[in-house]
């Protein structure tokens, strides 16, 4: 790659096409010269002798042309070939092509992934050319046989594998979500946008330290949060309180009552006792603060005022929030299945060609055939293997525990099995087969 | 998996959704260069023709002087012409050039990221994202946002927007049923499409054979035969089906309500029969006009879906010249991407324990990108990852409920809901258990 960025550096210095222009320009020059001396005299003598003057240096000036062309080409041969080296040619594959059957499908994912990075007049432009687009399909092509029903039915039904507490309790709280379902699949909801705006506002209010939008928030929506088990209100009230504390030098804002240490107790006495009952330690130690504030970088609570880190941090986490009460992940799916993407793809080649070679075609469609490392913060789900048959534990053969604490899959199990009793495969102890619980993981 | 060895970046293979980034410019670059080697070829041997001719015309006394500011007036055109179309490749070489340059320094950016976990990958990766996206939005001719996107995110450098510009226009003109642009792009690339052996610009003519037989006019219909002895006959050896089928059109008009199935006029909206030689009785008995009885095979050719299929092998012989895959870049990344995350976990309608983010555990649960809203759907047309070990939480314990969680999960979600140390609550369900009651598992 290094090779090839030198050079392509360097091209500006190599022969480039530029120079035949001017090859043409000379060639130009003599003929005007020519056709002005032909024309000053009219003179047949003078007309064939700058003819056959004209011959020679005409000549000349196209081979010097024919010379920079070649030049030019061998440049670009040379290009050619470091960048067969820097990046030799693998093809990508494209055999079958399952996603290019479900285009509306992406179009949403890709409409909502600009929604949700901001990009909200990009993804509007997007939205009204797929829709023109969808709009015609629907005209030419007369297939909607699937009722809207029908899918509605399928998607309301499948996000309860997914991350079922989040959705259950977006259900409640949150009608988006809900209302997300029985749009048209291909299409975001409409509402989906004004709540990313709203994110991008409060974030915004976030980066120039003002926490008063963010705190409106996690008020509004103060129960599904706790529902969740999350602190973010309290974290927030926390760094409200702090910032307050740490006064007019530190947070710019005017000193004046509500601001400095007095602003800070004040805002404490009002907010704090709401959060007593589970954070008591916490608000404790932020009370006692206020002893130590003459000296407060040697105290013992020097590091709970630290406030370098926390907005950025408090930023992630309310994304993180938000998101989640939408029934959403926090990072956009979209970039990092196209990561995990990049990243399998080498094996997934690796495999084509393998199979290619062997003739020999992977039958079963639910599970690929190869192993595709990702990088741990890319694993959402436990995954249970089953020690012995080595394989994944699904629905249909879930993970069942046996009495001494062993997992296995319910498949290996009944293998094991002689009459109703097995015996452990990895210690002494044995069972009975309706003794083995299912487990969820 | 999930170690260190699988968040290193390999930088062999890491570009492999990039290759195209490089690919086409070089290829534009090639073809640029040899539409200039095409026009200084012609005109300069046209140029050195006409100065010998007229030299020796001038010489021999044959040509006056009048003819001689002629002759060298028609050169200074031609020279003129040519440099108006030679600056316009040296502009194109240097934006080429501009391109090829800014591409690459993008490229070299992952030279020093070794790993995913670099704070700088995941700029470069969001970036690689927005490419994928554009190329997408082109490929599929939603050229307003690919335009919109980048120039939002400053990228123009890096994608592609002309060239599939072009290509849009050339396809949507075939999928309104006119093949003059794409021929004309035919043309540009004639060797190249031989050297593919492709039957592209066959393909088009025979088209056009076929919606002059359509008009059924005769004056169009000797057209018809004319243009196929001029384009068509020449194709006899590489395409003998199609060219054998010349004639025949010629001999069954195109009536559109025949019955694909039967080939035999549709009774409900009856055409027009021109050729009707004599009543025929078929098997079944009944009354049909001898030459209406129509092969499939000819009706197929009336089809008005070949010119969906012209405008798919239009795009196919384009993509192929240019060296680019013949899907968007986007679904090969989804596809290999979507499997590799994908578990069985996603589409199950068990509660899983752990489906809220087994591995940011302790912090903040967050929503498994497959499971969420916008990929769901779509996942489930790829299969799962396979998986040789097991990735589950570290010291797992069993509710009496039989939902499995880790144990530091469960006392931090017992502290954050303030509860006492002896009960534990279900992180899924809510429910409230004694420790005592829990038992722990063993994963091998």
């Amino acid at each position: 790659m290094d090779t090839l960025r030198r050079e392509i550096h360097s091209l500006n210095k190599a022969p480039k096409l530029r120079s035949t222009v001017q090859d043409v320009d000379k060639i130009i020059e003599e003929l005007e010269a020519a056709r002005a001396q032909v024309a000053a005299t009219l003179d047949t003598h003078t007309a064939s002798l700058t003819m056959a003057k004209l011959q020679n240096p005409l000549n000349r000036h196209f081979e010097v042309m024919t010379q920079d062309l070649k030049n030019v080409s061998k440049v670009h041969k040379n290009l050619g070939k470091t960048l067969d080296k820097a990046m030799p040619v693998k093809p990508l594959p494209t055999d079958h092509d399952v996603m290019a059957e479900h285009m509306d499908l992406i179009n949403r994912a890709i409409a909502m992934h600009l929604l949700r990075e901001g990009e909200f007049s990009v993804a509007e432009t997007f939205q009204n050319e797929t829709q023109d687009d969808v709009t015609l399909a629907d005209v030419t092509a007369t297939q909607p046989s699937t009722g809207p029903d029908g899918t509605e039915d399928q998607i309301m039904s499948e996000p309860d594998g997914g991350g079922p507490d989040l959705m259950e309790m977006s259900y409640q709280s949150e009608p988006v979500a809900k209302r997300q379902q029985s749009q048209a699949s291909h299409i975001p909801p409409p509402e989906l946008k004004d709540r990313f705006a709203d994110m991008y506002r409060i974030l915004e209010s976030i980066r120039h330290h003002d926490l008063g939008p963010a705190i409106e928030w996690a008020r509004e929506h103060s129960e599904e949060l706790e529902a969740r088990g999350s602190n973010f209100e309290f974290d927030l009230t926390k760094l409200q309180y702090v910032w307050l504390f740490r006064g007019p030098e530190v947070n710019g804002l005017p000193s004046d009552r509500p601001n400095g240490r007095l602003g800070a107790y004040l805002y404490g006495k009002e907010n704090f006792p709401r959060f007593q009952a589970r954070h008591l330690h916490e608000i404790q130690q932020l009370a006692s603060a206020m002893v130590f504030a003459p000296n407060l970088p040697d105290s013992p609570y020097s590091s709970l005022f630290a406030v370098d880190q926390s907005f950025s941090e408090i930023a992630a986490s309310f994304t993180r929030e938000f998101c989640s009460l939408l029934g959403l992940s926090a990072e956009s799916p979209l970039y990092i299945a196209t990561t995990a993407g990049a990243l399998a793809l080498p094996r997934a080649i690796k495999y084509a060609s393998a199979a290619l070679a062997k003739g020999t075609a992977w039958t079963t469609t639910d599970e690929l055939a190869f192993e595709t490392p990702l990088p741990s913060n890319m694993i959402y789900h436990s995954i249970f293997v089953c020690p012995v048959s080595k394989e994944q534990t699904n629905e249909a053969n879930p993970p069942v525990m046996i009495p001494c604490g062993h997992v296995l899959g319910r498949e290996t199990l009944k293998k094991l099995c002689k009459g109703n009793r097995f015996k452990c495969p990895y210690c002494p102890q044995d069972g009975l087969f309706k003794d083995a619980r299912r487990i969820v993981l | 998996m999930g170690d260190y060895e699988a968040s290193k970046i390999n930088h062999d293979n890491h570009l492999l959704l990039d290759q195209p980034l490089l690919r086409l410019p070089y290829e534009l670059l090639r073809k640029n260069f040899r539409s200039a080697h095409f026009v200084i070829e012609k005109d300069s041997t046209q140029v050195k023709a006409t100065l010998k001719e007229a030299a020796t015309a001038s010489l021999s006394g044959k040509s006056s002087p009048d003819d001689v500011l002629k002759n060298l007036d028609v050169m200074l055109n031609k020279m003129r012409g040519l440099k108006r179309k030679l600056s316009a490749c040296a502009d194109e070489e240097e934006r080429l050039y501009r391109q090829l340059d800014a591409r690459t320094a993008h490229l070299a950016e992952l030279n020093d990221i070794h790993t995913v976990d670099d704070v700088r990958y995941q700029p470069w990766s969001r970036k690689r994202l927005d490419r994928l996206m554009v190329d997408y939005m082109l490929r599929h001719g939603y050229s307003d946002s690919a335009e919109a996107m980048s120039e939002q995110k400053g990228m123009q450098d890096l994608v592609d927007i002309e060239t599939f510009k072009s290509m849009n226009r050339i396809r949507k003109a075939l999928e309104n049923g006119s093949v003059a642009e794409a021929l004309a792009w035919c043309q540009e690339n004639k060797k190249e499409l031989r050297k593919m052996d492709s039957d592209l610009e066959f393909n088009l003519r025979y088209q056009q054979f076929i919606e002059l037989i359509r008009t059924q006019d005769t004056p169009r219909k000797l057209e018809a035969i004319a243009h196929a002895k001029k384009y068509l006959l020449p194709y006899r050896d590489t395409h003998p089906d199609e060219v054998s089928t010349i004639c025949g059109l010629l001999a069954y008009p195109p009536i559109y309500n025949f019955d694909s199935g039967t080939g035999r006029p549709n009774p409900s909206k009856a055409g027009i029969f021109p050729l009707q030689l004599g009543p025929n009785y078929d098997n079944n008995g009944s009354l049909y006009p001898l030459l209406t009885v129509c092969p499939p095979r000819y009706t197929n050719i009336y089809s008005q879906t070949r010119w969906q299929e012209l405008a798919d092998s239009f795009v196919a012989a384009h993509n192929e010249l240019l060296s680019l895959p013949s899907s968007p870049l986007l679904h090969i990344a989804l596809n290999a991407g979507l499997s590799a995350l994908k578990t069985p976990a996603c589409h199950s309608n068990v509660q899983h324990s752990t489906a809220a983010g087994y591995n940011t555990g302790n912090k903040n649960t967050t929503v498994c990108p497959i499971c969420s809203m916008e990929l769901n759907e779509l996942a489930k047309a790829v299969p799962y990852a396979h998986h040789s070990k097991s990735h589950v939480e570290h010291d797992l314990y069993v509710l009496p409920n039989d939902r499995v969680y880790g144990k530091a999960r469960l006392l931090e979600y017992a502290k954050k809901n303030g509860l006492p140390d002896s009960l534990v609550k279900d992180l899924v369900t809510g429910d409230v258990f004694p420790w005592d009651e829990l038992k722990k598992v063993f994963i091998t």
